[in-house]
């Protein structure tokens, strides 16, 4: 469905170049979710608005990334070299792939209805008439479970409630019925009850759809409910990816493991919580060696601070990024 | 929509109400009265000699004798009621004839440099926070800078010097010789057409200036914002995408602007209008000041205030039905 | 990591452990002037301002002759360009050709000739009229001028009754700047004063004193100057108009400033500092001046150095149509009141270049309050 290799993304600033995402590789089934998980400042964002070329224009992608992508009619498309203004790119955008934000309200335009927003979508990549697409933005609108439709339809987003304004903008993503959904962090902005509706919203709508999906999140239980698979990123770099269930019950990699144990949970309410100490460094002042090894417990001097670790399959589905795993070249070393 | 239109329509009166005092007040200021300088004109020269009797029956026979809060009444009264502005006396006839017509020239003249400024400093604006940082953008950067430190007098007597040498042209006034006299036809509105570009040009060269650097800097905020990103996110088409939401909502601070803007092109009027030898409401006024006309220089006064604050009414109008955040009637 | 010695570590980490004490700990005012520093442009126009301020001040010494001294052998003269070369040769010492009168053949009107035989030298600090320096220093030492006593040195020419154009722009640099610093001045104070009562009181208050302030705002500005120009008597000496000038220029500057200072001032009157001195018992007055002001001082520096070209502008488009400041005074609007007709440009185009004094200087006071608004923000050290 989508496979994304190797990609690179640096940024060139006034304080020289950054580079936010390193050596990034990883793999949407058809179908299912893939988790992204990771703190503020990891790349998250970054990496899954490469992959529909939204980046600024002083953003570039290393020569050896890669992104590719299956459309609905099975043609392979290379996006990294998409022309920027080809007609390829529009039709992917929002045809192909749908993306939701975090800021409901700051994704909608404030002076045009949020039925407006989204026909226009509809008449872009379906190619139907002004009565058609309306009927379409009802049918997605009542599919999200906004009641009273008809009536919203024609309201502006800013005249909605905080959980109603995130369903709108799901189907707003939606009616262009792209095959793939890019979520990034749309629950974070709502409160806890509403958070778990928009959780079972989107479930039921990918399984209704068939859609493939990306969920940005920096919350580790929101992974267990909704992903398949899981990546965890930390500066840039994917530490740990496999099957959710496997990662989330043998976390392999001491990062995976330190957040786990920041969840707080019931059984541990006596207990102080185990943040992960210190703070994420700026991607400008990036560690040398693997990047986490300036807050890992288990950091082996003289070995993490100088090269960074490579990827080390731990399971068939699982695969990980740290030198405690990877005693064959500790050893050459 | 209603409440908010009879709102704001209070509150131009009571806006109005203040500045027709104030414009009062600067009548009354210079010194002597207008029975002095009305018998002075009068007189002077003719031989005949005036004593302060006389003087004192003009006053009477004007009602000058009144208290000033008296005078006052009269005179918004008459304005009010009858459209009267009072006497003009260095023409000796009614204000409202002196300045007939002017007025719709100087509506032609504020119309057509609106015109041009938006029709110039929007796009621009829009251009300039596109391509942001590039040499364009220096460029518009620097000539909006020396928009606004080149009054637009200046400006006027440079084009009006430059035409002058390489076409041997008078582009000055509103109007050819031949026309300058007669009534109105088709053939002298065409003529008036031909001639307002100028001063229209002139006028809106600081307004320009200004505009493009609102225009710029509301567009490159306007350019960040999510909903634009969710927009491209869409796959809506780039030059849609930049006139259906970032520019939309940066015209918004312009419209909310046009009274200043209007404000602004008064201001420079009068001057602009006496180098370029207009014949409108600002070369009068600077003429009744000079002579001391002061009912002449009231009226107009109040006549350019009032057509500010109908355009601020204007833009507020426009900026509710622009602005569906606007909650119209609360 | 590994080519860096532990040494050479230290002291660089020395080094920018200094520089950042040294940025925490300097006050606000200094790190406003370090990152005004940096705006190259901005410091360019500070420059350029100061050199005009300067010859404003020492204007009897920079001008070569007084603002109304005139030269009957030279009348509606060119400029005089001091040069190096003529066709007799070269010399070291710049010089200009002295000035014969003919009489024109066609018109019989008088003109000034250059006489390309006789060399008149430039020389620095010749002695010349006596003036007072400061106001009470006499001297008769002059910037520059000819070595030849009789003669005149015209380096922008003359106008129309042999007035130097130089040495009366550089009396009208002094009257128009310092009537846009007072004019400034006296805003600022209304402003403080207006805005201060309203942003502080609140309520009913700031209703009323918004109403007013829009009131004058409604109006066209320029309009209303002229018609309290308009007021002054024709009789009045030319201290008076330039007082009251000043006055009117100050008396419609407040608007925008009060503005500022009001919606600052509501914006902070909850503050737990104000509201703790209030309780406090301190005066309005002090809780205005000592605590709440000094929090948005920046911002009002800048909009006074603003405000700046709006004076100058509306003192010289006034004095240029003969409603502000009135002969023999000279500001830079009342010089442009003689190239006021596209006929007197043509012919003696150098009384156009008091303009390029004002572009320039209103040019100048732009750039620096950019500048100054930067240096001021006190987030755009993130940047």
């Amino acid at each position: 469905m989508l496979s994304v290799k190797n990609l690179s993304i640096s940024f060139d600033t006034d304080e020289g170049r950054i580079t936010p995402v390193r050596d990034v590789s990883f793999f949407v089934p058809q179908g299912k979710t893939l988790g992204i998980v990771g703190e503020s400042g990891s790349g998250k964002s970054v990496s899954t608005k490469a992959l529909m070329r939204l980046l600024p224009g002083n953003a570039k992608l290393s020569p050896e990334s890669e992104i590719l992508y299956r459309t609905k009619t099975g043609h392979e498309l290379a996006i990294h070299s998409l022309k920027p203004s080809s007609r390829e790119l529009g039709r992917l955008r929002g045809g192909e792939i749908g993306m939701i934000f975090q800021e409901p309200m700051a994704s909608f335009s404030p002076v045009y209805s949020v039925g407006n927003q989204m026909m226009e979508a509809i008449r872009l990549h379906r190619g139907v008439g002004k009565g058609e697409a309306r009927a379409i933005a009802l049918d997605m609108l009542n599919r999200v479970g906004i009641s009273n439709a008809a009536h919203r339809i024609d309201q502006y987003s800013h005249e909605m409630s905080g959980g109603m304004r995130q369903r709108a903008m799901i189907a707003l993503a939606l009616s262009a019925g792209p095959a793939l959904l890019i979520a990034d962090e749309p629950t974070t902005a709502l409160d806890v009850t509403i958070q778990a509706q928009v959780l079972e919203l989107m479930r039921e709508l990918q399984q209704d759809l068939g859609m493939s999906m990306i969920f940005i999140t920096h919350d580790l239980g929101v992974i267990a409910q909704i992903a398949d698979e899981v990546a965890v990123m930390y500066l840039g770099t994917i530490v740990e990816r496999g099957a959710t269930r496997d990662v989330l019950r043998a976390p392999k990699h001491p990062y995976t493991q330190g957040l786990l144990k920041a969840i707080p949970s019931i059984n541990t309410l006596q207990q102080r919580l185990n943040p992960v100490p210190g703070d994420i460094p700026s991607p400008s002042e990036r560690p040398s060696g693997c990047p986490f090894h300036t807050r890992c417990p288990d950091a082996i001097a003289g070995v993490c601070d100088r090269k960074p670790p490579r990827e080390i399959a731990v399971s068939q589905t699982s695969a990980v990024r740290c030198w405690l795993h990877d005693q064959d070249a500790r050893n050459a070393a | 929509m209603l409440r908010f239109v009879l709102e704001r329509l209070v509150g131009m009166a009571i806006t109005m109400l203040l500045v027709s005092m104030m414009v009062f007040v600067i009548m009354e200021l210079p010194p002597g009265d207008y029975a002095d300088r009305y018998a002075f004109r009068k007189y002077s020269g003719t031989g005949v000699s005036v004593t302060e009797a006389d003087v004192q029956a003009i006053r009477v026979e004007l009602g000058l004798d009144q208290p000033m809060v008296v005078r006052y009444f009269d005179w918004i009264g008459g304005i009010v009621l009858h459209g009267d502005f009072g006497q003009a006396f260095a023409f000796e006839t009614s204000v409202v004839n002196v300045i007939g017509d002017k007025v719709w020239l100087t509506l032609a003249i504020l119309f057509t440099t609106l015109i041009i400024t938006y029709v110039i400093s929007i796009p621009i604006g829009i251009y300039a926070a596109v391509k942001r940082g590039s040499a364009a953008d220096y460029g518009l950067t620097i000539f909006s800078y020396l928009g606004l430190a080149l009054p637009n007098f200046l400006l006027a007597l440079i084009l009006l010097y430059f035409a002058n040498r390489w076409f041997e042209a008078d582009i000055g006034g509103l109007f050819s010789s031949q026309y300058k006299d007669a009534p109105w036809s088709l053939a002298k509105l065409w003529d008036l057409v031909a001639h307002l570009w100028l001063p229209a040009v002139v006028l809106a060269w600081s307004a320009v200036a200004y505009q493009i650097q609102t225009m710029r800097a509301t567009m490159s905020d306007e350019l960040n914002r999510l909903s634009v990103t969710a927009a491209r996110a869409r796959g809506v088409p780039e030059g849609k995408l930049l006139w259906k939401y970032p520019a939309r909502l940066a015209i918004n601070p312009v419209v909310s602007t046009i009274g200043f803007d209007v404000n602004r092109i008064f201001s420079e009027l009068p001057i602009v209008a006496a180098v370029l030898g207009l014949t409108e409401l600002g070369e009068l006024l600077l003429r009744a000041y000079l002579d001391l006309d002061m009912y002449v220089a009231g009226a107009i006064l109040l006549l350019l205030t009032f057509i500010i604050v109908f355009m601020n009414f204007i833009s507020d109008i426009l900026l509710a039905w622009l602005d569906p955040r606007i909650k119209l009637g609360a | 990591m590994s080519d860096v010695t532990p040494d050479k570590l230290n002291t660089a980490d020395e080094r920018e452990r200094q520089k950042r004490l040294k940025y925490y700990s300097a006050s606000q005012w200094t790190l406003i002037w370090w990152r005004f520093r940096r705006h190259r442009t901005a410091m360019i126009a500070s420059a350029i301002l100061g050199l005009m301020a300067l010859m404003g001040v020492f204007a009897e010494f920079v001008a070569p002759y007084g603002p109304t001294t005139r030269d009957a052998r030279y009348l509606d003269g060119p400029p005089q360009i001091p040069m190096f070369c003529d066709q007799n040769g070269c010399s070291w010492q710049p010089f200009v050709h002295g000035v014969t009168t003919q009489r024109d053949p066609v018109t019989l009107r008088s003109v000034s000739v250059p006489d390309p035989e006789s060399r008149i030298y430039v020389v620095l600090f010749p002695a010349g009229e006596d003036v007072e320096l400061l106001g009470f220093i006499p001297t008769n030492r002059h910037l520059f001028g000819l070595d030849d006593p009789d003669a005149k040195l015209h380096i922008w020419g003359t106008d129309s009754l042999g007035r130097d154009v130089f040495s009366r722009t550089v009396y009208a640099t002094r009257t128009s700047l310092s009537i846009g610093v007072l004019g400034v001045l006296i805003s600022f104070v209304l402003a403080l004063m207006i805005g201060g009562v309203a942003g502080y009181a609140g309520g009913m208050t700031d209703n009323v004193i918004q109403r007013g302030t829009e009131v004058v705002r409604v109006v066209p500005i320029i309009p209303l100057y002229m018609g309290l120009s308009a007021a002054m008597p024709k009789e009045w000496s030319t201290t008076q108009v330039y007082f009251t000038m000043t006055l009117i220029l100050g008396l419609f500057g407040w608007p925008t400033l009060a503005r500022r200072i009001r919606s600052q001032l509501l914006s902070i009157r909850g503050e737990d500092y104000v509201v703790a001195a209030r309780l406090a018992g301190a005066r309005p007055s002090r809780i205005i001046g000592h605590h709440m002001l000094p929090s948005f001082t920046g911002f009002i520096i800048v909009d006074l150095v603003i405000s700046f070209p709006y004076m100058i502008l509306a003192e010289t488009a006034l004095s240029f149509v003969g409603l502000g400041l009135r002969p023999p005074t000279v500001s830079w609007g009342v010089l442009l009141q003689e190239a006021q007709s596209v006929r007197v440009i043509e012919q003696t185009p150098w009384l156009f270049i008091p303009a390029a004094f004002v572009v320039v200087a209103v040019l100048a006071f732009t750039v620096i309050g950019d500048g100054l608004r930067d240096a001021a923000d006190p987030y755009s050290e993130a940047r």
